[in-house]
């Protein structure tokens, strides 16, 4: 890994993935009621909530569930735009144009307003918002997997390899990931970075179904009401989140190669 | 002017037909997630009712129909605009859509102007600039808003500007006892056309923060469009060539490179309306804004079906016009440019 932002994020990825196996205290208990709204301190790291639990506990878990719900957010978003590629490239000539109208009307609407015309029908819950911010993003990935796809099946060395009589299976995985890899890992980063930004807003609405589930949008929902009293409850589950997406940024733009200023 | 004209004319009927198909598939994907929901809507707009009141409330509402005569029903009701109750507010929609609307549209036209004008000046200073701090201060900036968390950055304006400097309201859209006068619904002009000027500025001081809040994204995705499109080699090639004519740096940016850039903001502004009207529902609940947004979320946590049906309907094609419209204004301003500048070339080369 050349790109020292990309070790960064891993770093900052895997410390989030460890709220799952890890916290200082139970997240969920609530052990400090008498200390509840007090400050940072060397037994609380980032102080107490209103309901007396440890708030650097509540925001660790909350910051694995916000990754691992967008990892899997992410999966089935490319799964999505793949099959749609698949669709688009493979299916018969008068499906194409009907996809392609599919995706140009869906990449219009805000991802929320997919996540609400959803829930008009489905429950609040942590697999609906899953699927709200995997198919919010689904034209996006789609439209990025196309051109990637484009650009490369007319390449000399594609036609090379057909004519060497390649198979299909050999030709998509000797041949052509290799050439994709980085463009797909790039664009599996965008798109993990707009899910962990759609399902904190989806969950910051109150869209996740359990009030008192540890999400970093859903934590800053639960605490709003104390930002006046005590704003570290507040700024902390957003500060997370901020770190984790403009590390993303930074790393696809670093490997994009654009320079700084 | 008729080359000019068809190719037009074909873009606008391309765009209301690319706007029909939307409209039928939204309408038809809300009328059956609608008839999908557990429960019948007659026990919603009832309460306890008999046998008979039951009988007579389908026939009325329609509902004894077959499933293609209640969609077209639904169409029609929607285009007529008699869109039922609301359950929570027990309102008629209409009138609820008039309260809220007009609110969020304030908020998030007010965000556009904010980004646009601060996404234009910063991109234009950061390539016209020298100094290598002000860049890096341009795209530092770039970055922070394309990735923050608005509902985050709002707690800490409010903490900024309400708690610590005590310059801004922490929420609402006007001070107690401001009452909006009729007018167009905005609150701002609305009170300024009343004469209203200490309650107009009261009513502009909510609204700053908000909409400063919300206008991080789209100046930086303007900025950043900006700067990409100033970063082009034949962007460079055209600045030599004008001041190789002799013309004024002011005359060359603000006459000939801002036309330039015209067409891609244009662009950037109309995408992100629709994103707009998105962020501006994770405002809202940060400021306490009283919009369509959380009118919108509640009514979809509560199903209260007239709402969802209609006023989600009715804002995803504000949506989708709008972005609609800005790629056809974008490729309309992108055209003349074109054609003036071959002409111009032309005239000089003779």
């Amino acid at each position: 890994m050349k790109n020292k932002f990309d070790i960064l994020v891993l770093i900052v990825l895997l410390l989030a993935a460890a709220g799952w196996v890890y916290t200082p205290h139970d997240p969920m208990e609530q052990a400090f009621l008498d200390d509840r709204l007090s400050g940072p301190g060397a037994e609380n790291w980032l102080g107490v909530d209103g309901l007396g639990r440890d708030f650097a506990s509540r925001v660790w878990r909350g910051a694995a569930n916000t990754v691992g719900m967008a990892a899997a957010a992410t999966v089935l978003c490319l799964l999505v735009a793949l099959a749609l590629l698949a669709l688009e490239q493979g299916g018969p000539g008068w499906v194409r144009p009907g996809v392609r109208g599919l995706v140009a009307a869906w990449i219009g609407i805000p991802v929320l307003f997919v996540g609400l015309l959803l829930l008009v029908f489905l429950h609040p819950s942590v697999p609906t918002l899953v699927l709200a911010a995997s198919l919010g993003s689904a034209p996006l990935a789609f439209r990025q997997c196309r051109a990637l796809w484009l650009e490369q099946r007319h390449r000399l060395y594609v036609t090379a390899s057909i004519t060497l009589g390649a198979s299909r299976g050999h030709l998509l995985r000797r041949t052509l990931w290799p050439n994709l890899r980085i463009d797909f890992r790039a664009l599996a980063k965008l798109v993990f970075a707009l899910c962990v930004l759609e399902l904190s807003g989806l969950a910051f609405l109150g869209l996740i179904g359990d009030p008192d589930f540890p999400e970093l949008g859903s934590l800053l929902r639960q605490n709003q009401t104390y930002l006046f009293r005590q704003a570290s409850l507040v700024v902390w589950p957003g500060l997370v989140l901020f770190v984790i997406l403009l590390l993303i940024q930074l790393s696809n733009i670093r490997n994009s190669g654009t320079r700084i200023g | 002017m008729t080359g000019l004209l068809v190719p037009g004319l074909v873009r606008f009927v391309w765009t209301a037909i690319r706007l029909a198909a939307a409209f039928a598939a939204v309408s038809l994907f809300l009328f059956l997630a609608i008839r999908a929901l557990p429960g019948d809507p007659v026990a919603l707009r009832l309460k306890n009712p008999s046998p008979a009141q039951v009988a007579a409330e389908r026939e009325r509402l329609g509902l004894d129909r077959s499933a293609a005569v209640q969609y077209v029903r639904y169409l029609g009701h929607f285009v007529s605009g008699d869109w039922g109750e609301s359950v929570r507010t027990g309102a008629p929609v209409v009138r609820d859509v008039r309260q809220f609307l007009p609110a969020t549209l304030e908020l998030a036209l007010t965000a556009l102007v904010l980004g646009v004008t601060g996404g234009v000046v910063l991109g234009l200073l950061a390539e016209a600039a020298r100094a290598a701090w002000l860049k890096r201060t341009v795209f530092a900036l770039g970055m922070v808003g394309l990735t923050v968390p608005i509902f985050w950055i709002g707690f800490l304006f409010l903490l900024a500007g309400s708690l610590w400097l005590g310059w801004f309201p922490p929420g609402g859209r006007a001070g107690p006892g401001i009452e909006a006068p009729a007018g167009t619904g905005f609150l701002v002009p609305d009170l300024l056309l009343a004469g209203r000027w200490g309650d107009a500025g009261n009513a502009l001081r909510h609204l700053l923060l908000p909409s400063f809040c919300l206008s991080l994204l789209p100046a930086a995705q303007v900025c950043t469009t900006l700067r990409a499109r100033l970063q082009d080699p034949r962007v460079g090639a055209l600045l030599t060539a004008l001041r190789a004519r002799g013309l004024s740096p002011a005359a060359i940016w603000l006459r000939h490179v801002l036309k330039l850039s015209a067409g891609p903001v244009v662009t950037v502004a109309g995408t992100n309306f629709g994103i707009l009207l998105g962020g501006a529902v994770l405002t809202e609940t940060v400021f306490s804004w009283p919009g369509m947004g959380r009118y919108l979320v509640g009514a979809v946590l509560e199903r209260d079906i007239y709402v969802v049906q209609n006023a989600l309907l009715l804002v995803i094609m504000m949506v989708l016009t709008i972005v609609y419209t800005s790629d056809q204004l974008a490729g309309w301003l992108r055209q003349p440019a074109g054609s003036a500048g071959r002409e111009r070339d032309r005239g000089g080369a003779g």
